[in-house]
């Protein structure tokens, strides 16, 4: 009956482990300390940021750990928050779903953060949403979709939302006069919805969506979806997906001979849309924040000295320039901060101040949040840019 | 309309051969050592981020594309070597555990080395060309053109030598194999050198279209054993022949179905090849001696 | 079953000597008992003390046990590898999220709907692909683990990429689990009950029946068992295990997306597995655990390690450890306990006995084995085992017409037609190569023929699987020994009564058959007793000299309480004095009216058994009627012993001496 000892031996080995590295923090309530309303009112403010650090999402997790990094050790250099020290503890999700849930919890459990930033990405951000909400706690995403803050009370994000891009783009598809439009998107939580906003936006400006192809985050082949594109009758195309799959989407739209011209999104905005697209990228427009474009900015814009400025600190700690994506980031650490000095570590009363976010001038925007909006940005945080010869450049009709 | 066809038939075609090398890959190591080899598709991306590498390391590009197949084919022969060799008795069930483990660890040193991004080749040689309307990449022309030789040259090397007939024989009759000087051990060496050679050649002509990433193995190798099943897993040109099948029929689905569902079309005619022909793509039904 | 068994008075059967009283519920259930008892009480302490980051990896551990256990089930137990068991896991959680948001329905239903969906699944893609062999089972399941992840992903209802999220958290007797230790004592119930069931069902008939048939299939089915009904229940219920985790990862991470259907988590439940040791229960929740853990370690310690090391690092640990573990260590974590186990008691009863000589002395050495049997061959007063009779003697049982198999453009056996009358012996000899055990293959369903007829009982079982034959009281032996390695003699004699079992899987899960359990078991080791078997009953069946196995095989075929015995080549390898013994066994089961087919190469044995001889020579039948006519029939003489008529008559008068 030797076989049958690993009954024994297998739960006793759990429970040995567990009960050798256990600790004295509770797992059955969330914070340890007793009052209800959540955190202390002394001591370090705690910041948690769940990031996709590794992974899929790597190519915005990593600029944006840079940045909260960054301006945490400022903060606290100058004395951080009303005399109180801010402890920043990130925590890596791999880029899954799973991976922010279990992140999430980690920080509200154990750490008892009095706020969290993050995920990067729209999934890792929905995981997140109903354990700070069931928490209690602020959350701030980094992430794109709309769906993030849809009727949340305690959650918010820094990006524009899809639609407000997607109005840029068609207001000057409008005024261009192109009366039909071909999408291919991606086909993460980025590109979905994105075809109903164009039907919707585009009925007031007479403009009708023809078609609609996908494609997946890993695709490296678009000959299909491409030879549909050329074949159809649209005037314009939006390739709505981020790198290096859109930009590897405008290789094939060049090298299919496709003659249409074309608006890319937000996602793209960084060198590796070059290296992807190759020439192909030439004549591209996109929307984006003015941070793409600061140094074609106007001095009097009120957001070019925010932007000058964290452009400076980014590259001068990092060597490299700051993408949008640690842009996303540098504004949701300074909505936090704000209202943190306003109303200290109560989260209910932390929420109602980052909902009360008014004209509050960032990276990616100048921020105004309301109830019904937890965005807080609108059109006018966006220009136009044109890919040329390798660069973006403003773009002028 | 037809031109979107011919298009899509063209863009088929080259991915087709990219399957076909790798179901040769599979066959060749099936037919010796009755392993259906999980890590072939990882040779490929092996074989595609090496030569990146060697190339951003300032290499001329057929230098280095030489130097990453060779490479990958001595790994190759290492994995049989070192770990596969190692196992005495090799079952169904253990061979499909040992060569996922290999896949899997193939993967994360690949993701370590080379980080988890895409990476691309240099196209090769040649300028692209449009007929009557129809783009044709320089590069897809390499693809084909890899399978016509190399591929040609495997099946050619199995089929009509002595040499290589005797390593097909080997699985079945290990005395006709040692009649032409064959042991086991080598038997199995070649085929896994020859698995390797044919992924990594796959490798880096894919490579500048479909670039090359960590995890994009599985899938790959996945698509060469569905054309190998095509093929009832024995014979080379029928494998070849589903390969270039599956290939075509994937860009059309993706252009006239919906692309999402592009990678579904291999696993569907999989299950469905298996439950329609279960017993007609069991290999040669070995005599029951009871 | 139609057949009726009978108690021949003249004889004494086992029947009688079932005196042994049932072994208690602890007797049978000390282990799982101790062990389940331990579990419960730390997933009780736990929560107080593990620090939140190991509660939190502890929480995902025992949610990944349950598709680990149902996992090691299809693997361990029914040793088909499935490399999609992440597509079940994502059907569950899917199917529970999507019941639990866009219908409203309350967890439980929801949690039962997932179960159901997910095991529904099961059922209808394990139809055909049951039927799939080895490899092909593999990247089949494999692919389905592709095509539903593209299914969620491509589907407007399953929420494409993003997936399902707002699941609300689970409440128990309002009591709202919205925090790591309250999950976790959410979860262990079911993880417990888990266990049982799938403890429960490795010892049951249908378990015993699958480990049978791992180690020879043919056998396994000779004996009733069929083989794909079984693996077909288990896959299901091994859906079923991943169906339950999907429920409770939807419950904890709250979000239901693709990629809980991707194939890594496949390889990390494939991997909780191979560590925990294929086929030990136990040894999936154990490798679920470390797994976790592992997994959480190497994502930290990778990082540090290699600089700018990102991404899904783990797999690294994950590929080593599966590489060793088959390697190294081939029934994981499951082996080393039993090693450690078996080092710690050996020492305590070394210390213990008051002769410190060394380790206790084995039952029986090779030499032992090798004993001959010392008992009289002529002796009559041991039991015979209980017969089926479902025809009166002298009735046709087994009638054969026009049995041909093609091989090609070989004719193995050629339109072969004769009859077996009930209570008799048909001697079946022919030269080597005559088509003898090709045709005994077509009898018991080893192999289709290629056209002809074989009817059994008044039943048609040409071209059926072993088991209908089985089933109807059809047993046999084997000429290249079947024997099932992985289990001692007397639990290869057990396997014989599969037939005589009616407990399902369903009943064995729930632990509802030991007294039928303890009743063969009982049986079985009276059935050896009558082959002089007895002293080596608990010796690994694969660690017997030839002659026994042999001996173990036909004990194993009585076992089934047959009606029809076919025998091949039942003598060879048999010492003259086994010989003997079998012999007189044989005809003590004729004369208790069993119908015994066999084919022999010991002619002089045959003729001197038999009650008819059927001769085949390249594969048609020349000869067919008693000893007697058949030895004198110059054709057989010629075709049997060759051309050379000079060699013929020598051999001729060799073989008439010999009888």
């Amino acid at each position: 009956m030797k076989q049958s000892r690993i009954r024994f031996i297998a739960p006793l080995a759990v429970v040995t482990a567990l009960v050798l590295v256990g600790c004295s923090t509770s797992n059955l309530g969330g914070s340890t300390d007793s009052d209800p309303t959540g955190a202390a009112e002394t001591g370090p403010i705690k910041i948690g940021a769940v990031l996709d650090i590794t992974g899929g999402g790597a190519n915005l997790g990593v600029p944006q750990q840079n940045t909260l990094t960054m301006l945490a050790a400022a903060l606290n250099e100058n004395g951080g928050i009303d005399g109180r020290e801010v402890e920043l503890t990130i925590v890596d999700n791999q880029s899954t779903e799973d991976g922010a849930a279990k992140a999430a919890t980690k920080l509200i459990e154990s750490d008892d953060v009095d706020l969290i930033l993050g995920a990067s990405r729209t999934g890792p951000s929905l995981a997140m949403r109903s354990i700070a909400e069931a928490a209690e706690i602020p959350m701030i995403s980094l992430a794109a979709n709309a769906a993030i803050i849809t009727d949340s009370k305690w959650v918010f994000k820094t990006p524009q939302n899809d639609v407000v891009v997607l109005e840029t783009i068609l207001d000057d598809a409008e005024s261009k006069g192109y009366k039909k439009l071909a999408l291919v998107r991606d086909a993460s939580g980025f590109g979905e919805g994105v075809a109903d906003y164009i039907t919707d936006l585009g009925a007031d400006r007479g403009i009708t969506l023809e078609m609609t192809e996908s494609f997946e985050l890993t695709a490296t082949d678009f000959t299909p979806q491409m030879t549909n594109v050329r074949a159809s009758d649209a005037d314009a195309v939006i390739i709505w997906g981020i790198n290096p799959a859109a930009g590897l989407a405008q290789k094939a739209y060049g090298q299919l001979a496709v003659d249409k011209p074309v608006y890319q999104s937000h996602g793209v905005a960084s060198p590796a849309f070059f290296e992807a697209a190759g020439d192909a990228a030439d004549g591209v427009i996109i929307p984006n924040g003015r941070l793409l474009i600061a140094s074609e900015l106007d001095a009097a814009d009120p957001q070019r000295k925010v932007i000058d400025a964290f452009e400076a600190d980014y590259s001068a700690a990092y060597g490299t320039p700051a993408s949008s994506f640690a842009g996303y980031a540098y504004d949701a650490w300074n909505i936090a901060v704000n209202a943190l000095a306003e109303a200290g570590t109560d989260s209910e009363a932390l929420r109602d101040a980052i909902e009360g976010t008014t004209d509050l001038v960032g990276v990616s925007g100048v921020y105004n949040m309301t109830a019904d909006d937890h965005s807080g940005l609108d059109a006018s945080s966006l220009i136009l840019a044109e890919a040329q010869g390798g660069v973006w450049s403003l773009y002028k009709d | 309309m037809l031109t979107d066809f011919l298009q899509l038939t063209a863009a088929g075609l080259s991915q087709g051969s990219v399957y076909a090398l790798l179901a040769v890959g599979l066959i060749s190591v099936y037919t010796v050592r009755h392993v259906i080899n999980i890590a072939q598709g990882d040779f490929a991306m092996m074989a595609g981020l090496g030569a990146v590498w060697l190339i951003s390391a300032g290499m001329p590009l057929f230098v280095s594309i030489v130097a990453a197949v060779l490479t990958v084919t001595l790994v190759s022969v290492a994995i049989e070597r070192l770990i596969i060799a190692r196992v005495k008795k090799l079952t169904t069930l253990v061979s499909i555990i040992l060569t996922l483990g290999v896949s899997t660890l193939l993967q994360a040193i690949l993701l370590l080395v080379w980080g988890p991004e895409a990476r691309g080749l240099p196209v090769f040689p040649g300028s692209d060309l449009t007929i009557a309307g129809v783009s044709i990449r320089a590069q897809e022309l390499w693809m084909v053109g890899a399978l016509v030789f190399v591929g040609g040259g495997i099946v050619f090397f199995y089929e009509k030598t002595r040499f290589g007939k005797a390593l097909r024989a080997c699985a079945e009759q290990p005395v006709a194999a040692r009649i032409v000087g064959i042991s086991p051990v080598m038997a199995s060496v070649l085929a896994f050198a020859i698995a390797g050679f044919v992924g990594a050649i796959a490798g880096v002509v894919s490579s500048p279209i479909y670039l090359s990433i960590w995890s994009g193995g599985l899938l790959l190798g996945l698509k060469g054993f569905v054309a190998a099943v095509l093929g009832g897993f024995s014979s080379f040109r029928a494998a070849i022949v589903g390969a270039l099948l599956l290939g075509v029929l994937e860009s059309y689905v993706a252009g006239y179905v919906a692309s999402g569902l592009r990678d579904a079309v291999a696993f569907f005619i999989l299950i469905l090849v298996l439950v329609i022909r279960t017993d007609g793509l069991v290999l040669k039904p070995t005599a029951v001696r009871v | 079953m139609s057949n009726k068994t009978r108690s021949l008075s003249t004889t004494p059967t086992f029947v009688g000597t079932l005196t042994a009283k049932k072994p208690s519920f602890w007797v049978t259930n000390r282990g799982a008992t101790i062990g389940c008892s331990i579990l419960v009480l730390a997933a009780i302490i736990i929560p107080f003390t593990a620090s939140p980051a190991m509660m939190n990896v502890a929480v995902f551990a025992m949610i990944f046990a349950l598709p680990a256990i149902g996992l090691n089930l299809l693997m361990g137990l029914a040793g088909q590898v499935s490399l999609g068991q992440a597509a079940f896991f994502a059907i569950g959680a899917y199917t529970h999220a999507i019941l639990l948001t866009k219908f409203d329905l309350p967890g439980p239903v929801a949690a039962v709907g997932a179960i159901v969906m997910a095991m529904i699944v099961a059922l209808l893609v394990g139809l055909p692909l049951m039927r799939l062999r080895g490899h092909y089972l593999a990247l089949a399941t494999l692919g389905l683990g592709f095509i539903v992840m593209i299914i969620v992903r491509e589907w407007d209802f399953t929420g494409r990429t993003t997936g399902i999220y707002g699941i609300p958290r689970p409440e128990v007797f309002g009591v709202v689990i919205n925090n790591n230790g309250y999950f976790f004592w959410f979860l262990t119930p079911f993880v417990v009950i888990g266990l049982i069931l799938a403890i429960n069902l490795s010892r049951s008939r249908a378990g015993r029946a699958l480990s049978a048939v791992n180690d020879s299939e043919l056998a396994a089915e000779s004996l009733g068992v069929n083989t794909y009904a079984l693996r077909l229940k288990v896959f299901v219920i091994s859906a079923g295990f991943a169906g339950i985790g999907g429920v409770f990862y939807a419950y904890q991470v709250a979000i239901v997306s693709p990629q809980v259907a991707s194939f890594h988590l496949s390889v990390e439940i494939l991997l909780m597995v191979v560590i925990g040791g294929l086929g030990s229960v136990w040894g999936a929740l154990a490798g679920s655990f470390l797994v976790e853990f592992l997994g959480e370690g190497m994502s930290e310690i990778i990082p540090a390690l290699i600089p700018g090391a990102t991404g899904e690092v783990q797999l690294l640990g994950y590929g080593i450890v599966l590489v060793l573990v088959i390697l190294l260590l081939p029934g994981g974590l499951h082996q080393v306990a039993a090693a450690g186990w078996a080092r710690a008691t050996g020492l305590w009863r070394r210390r213990g006995a008051e002769s410190a000589r060394g380790i206790r002395r084995p039952a029986h050495t090779a030499a032992d084995l090798h004993e001959p049997i010392v008992a009289d061959a002529e002796t009559t007063d041991i039991a015979l085992p209980a017969i089926s009779v479902p025809v009166a003697a002298g009735e046709p049982i087994l009638v054969i017409e026009g049995l041909t198999k093609q091989y090609g453009g070989v004719t193995a056996v050629n339109n072969v037609s004769f009859s077996v009358p009930a209570g008799t012996i048909l001697g079946l000899i022919g030269p080597n190569g005559a088509g003898k055990t090709t045709c005994f293959n077509m009898i018991s369903g080893a192999l289709a023929p290629t056209s002809g007829s074989v009817t059994f009982l008044g039943t048609s079982i040409a071209g059926r699987k072993p088991h209908v034959a089985a089933d109807l009281g059809l047993t046999r032996t084997f000429q290249n020994l079947q024997v099932f390695t992985s289990t001692d003699v007397v639990g290869n004699v057990y396997m014989g009564r599969f037939r005589k079992g009616r407990a399902g899987v369903l009943r064995g899960m729930l632990g509802m058959q030991t007294g039928e359990q303890h009743e063969n078991r009982t049986l079985a080791r009276d059935l050896l007793q009558s082959m002089h078997l007895t002293d080596v009953a608990d010796e690994a069946a694969a660690a017997l000299p030839f002659g026994r196995q042999r001996m173990m095989e036909v004990c194993r075929a009585l076992a089934s309480e047959p009606a029809l015995l076919l025998l091949d080549e039942p003598m060879a390898g048999l010492s003259g004095h086994e010989r003997d013994v079998l012999a007189n066994l044989l005809r003590r089961l004729r004369t208790a009216g069993l119908t015994i087919v066999l084919v022999e190469h010991d002619v002089a044995q045959v003729m001197s058994l038999a009650d008819h001889v059927a001769v085949l020579d390249d594969g048609v039948l020349i000869a067919h009627g008693d000893p007697e006519t058949v030895r004198n029939d110059p054709a057989v003489v010629v075709a049997y012993l060759g051309t050379d008529i000079d060699e013929a008559e020598h051999d001729l008068i060799e073989l008439e001496e010999h009888v």
